[in-house]
């Protein structure tokens, strides 16, 4: 469960998060809209601690995220699952390893790595590719490569930020109904987009956010509406 | 525990083969960095090998009168020798002064038959005393003429020596002091040079180290592999200065040899070979883990 309590962050007297209160429950979909500017990409970084809220309580499964102590952000970060606009994959890494890296941070045997590797490049369809490095694949091999990076120690919860911006539409198609898969098996996503066909595609929950405020909540059917 | 080392190390191999370039170009400037150390040990051993073969030339001899007896001399030499400052005396005879004297002139026909002339041997016993440091020869001569055997004795070169005694301990002085300084300002050079190349290495990799932090490895897990690839390149880098140089100190010892004949770099460098070796490559490990611990501080900041 991700919960916020009156957030607010502000960044030299330009307040990118005004007020914030939000909760999202298990297995939900969220996505958030808005214009550039709005607080969706800052409202992210504060779940993944990497910006720390001005003030306010967030609750991340129980983890108290504004009072975390710099050594124990990368435990929190290894809970959640990050999939960005520009994929940041590793680039010198194979698609492999990029995965595997996920799971050597846990501390994860190489016997346990080589086994669950191959499964989740199944299952974003990139198994013939496991070997090849960043720069040989394209964008939505990449933003594969890093869904399947973000999925692979079955996180509770998936970020995608804006994770369809750089890909075309037969991509931007694929991407989303893999999120909706992923959804399905129950991880909580909480999706940024500016894509009105993805956001209606998806048709959960969509929150509509403005000057660092959640203007609009649409729980159920949700539509790209600003 | 042991999996995450073994992986710090497989990782910081693979960064290190991957960027085959920069590897290159990093290694190639420890490399140099390391010249310069290895540069900086031959030039030392150069310089304390002049700087002893000019001491080594200077000594001073006391001259005995002719009444005084071997016993008497030798007494002096033992009293010398008890001396901290003395590190040589030889007792050179009338007999072996003379021989000595004869050979050196063996060729001078006129000397020859004038000593074949005068029949008895004009040259006097002395003692030939060579001191640890050349500014000791004043406590030295004063201990001779404060002995009571002082009337036993002619004369001490010394004070016609004492101004090239002063100015080869002056000199072989100025030799140390100045080497030593120039190779520090040498050794910082190239230090700076060495970490500023991995500072840009990694600097390189600040967006990689960025997506790790992102998705949640430790600060560790971040910095090993880095410090593994930065003691590579000291390995590395240490064992291609040590292959470069070793021909070079070949190739140049004959002629230093002729210039400084007491010093021969080669047997100097093979006789400290393995401290040579340890020095270098661990320097070079050292400058390449102290450097990229450094460097990536400030990435893992935040």
């Amino acid at each position: 469960m991700i919960f916020f309590e009156n957030v607010s962050k502000t960044y030299d007297n330009c307040k990118a998060l005004d007020e914030v209160n939000l909760e999202i429950k298990d297995g939900e979909f969220v996505s958030i809209i808005g214009s550039s500017g709005a607080g969706k990409s800052t409202l992210l970084k504060i779940l993944t601690r990497e910006e720390k809220p001005t003030s306010g309580k967030i609750l991340v499964d129980e983890i108290d995220v504004a009072e975390l102590k710099e050594n124990e952000i990368p435990y929190l970060r290894r809970k959640i699952g990050t999939v960005f606009q520009d994929f940041k994959l590793l680039a010198n890494k194979t698609a492999f390893e990029n995965i595997a890296f996920a799971l050597e941070v846990l501390g994860v045997s190489e016997p346990d790595i080589a086994k669950d590797v191959p499964r989740v490049l199944k299952i974003v369809g990139l198994e013939d590719k496991a070997f090849n490095f960043p720069q040989q694949l394209s964008a939505g091999e990449k933003q594969r490569i890093a869904i399947a990076r973000a999925l692979i120690h079955r996180p509770k919860i998936l970020l995608a930020d804006e994770p369809t911006g750089n890909l075309d539409l037969l991509n931007t198609y694929e991407i989303t109904k893999l999120l909706v898969k992923i959804n399905e098996f129950g991880t909580t996503i909480v999706l940024t987009s500016h894509n009105r066909e993805v956001v209606n595609a998806i048709g959960k929950r969509v929150l509509t956010m403005e000057k660092g405020k959640i203007t609009k909540d649409q729980q159920e059917k949700g539509r790209y509406i600003i | 525990m042991k999996d995450s080392t073994k992986r710090i190390i497989k990782s910081g191999w693979t960064n290190f083969r991957r960027n085959s370039w920069l590897s290159f170009g990093t290694t190639g400037v420890m490399t140099l960095s390391l010249l310069v150390l290895i540069g900086l040990i031959a030039s030392n051993a150069s310089l304390q090998g002049i700087s002893s073969s000019l001491k080594e030339k200077v000594d001073v001899s006391a001259y005995f009168k002719f009444e005084a007896t071997e016993d008497q001399i030798l007494e002096i030499k033992s009293q010398l020798e008890l001396m901290s400052q003395v590190k040589t005396i030889a007792y050179i005879s009338e007999e072996q002064a003379l021989a000595i004297f004869k050979e050196r002139h063996k060729s001078d026909e006129l000397i020859q038959s004038a000593l074949d002339e005068l029949g008895n041997n004009p040259l006097q016993a002395s003692l030939s005393i060579k001191a640890k440091d050349p500014n000791q020869y004043v406590d030295i001569v004063n201990f001779l003429e404060g002995t009571e055997f002082n009337g036993l004795i002619e004369k001490v070169n010394y004070y016609e020596n004492e101004k090239v005694i002063s100015k080869i301990d002056s000199l072989s002085k100025g030799l140390n002091t100045g080497g030593a300084l120039i190779a520090l300002i040498l050794a910082i050079i190239s230090i700076l040079i060495a970490f500023n190349t991995i500072r840009l290495t990694i600097y390189s990799q600040r967006q990689e180290i960025e997506i790790m932090r992102l998705v949640g490895a430790s600060n560790w897990q971040i910095q090993g592999p880095y410090i593994m690839e930065g003691s590579i390149y000291g390995i590395i880098a240490g064992l291609i200065s040590l292959a470069i140089s070793y021909p070079i100190i070949l190739l140049v010892s004959p002629k230093i040899h002729t210039l400084v004949p007491d010093l021969n770099l080669f047997n100097y460098f093979v006789s400290y070979i393995g401290q040579i070796i340890g020095l270098v490559i661990i320097s070079g490990i050292a400058l390449g883990i102290i450097s990229s611990i450094i460097a990536i501080r400030r990435y893992l900041k935040k």
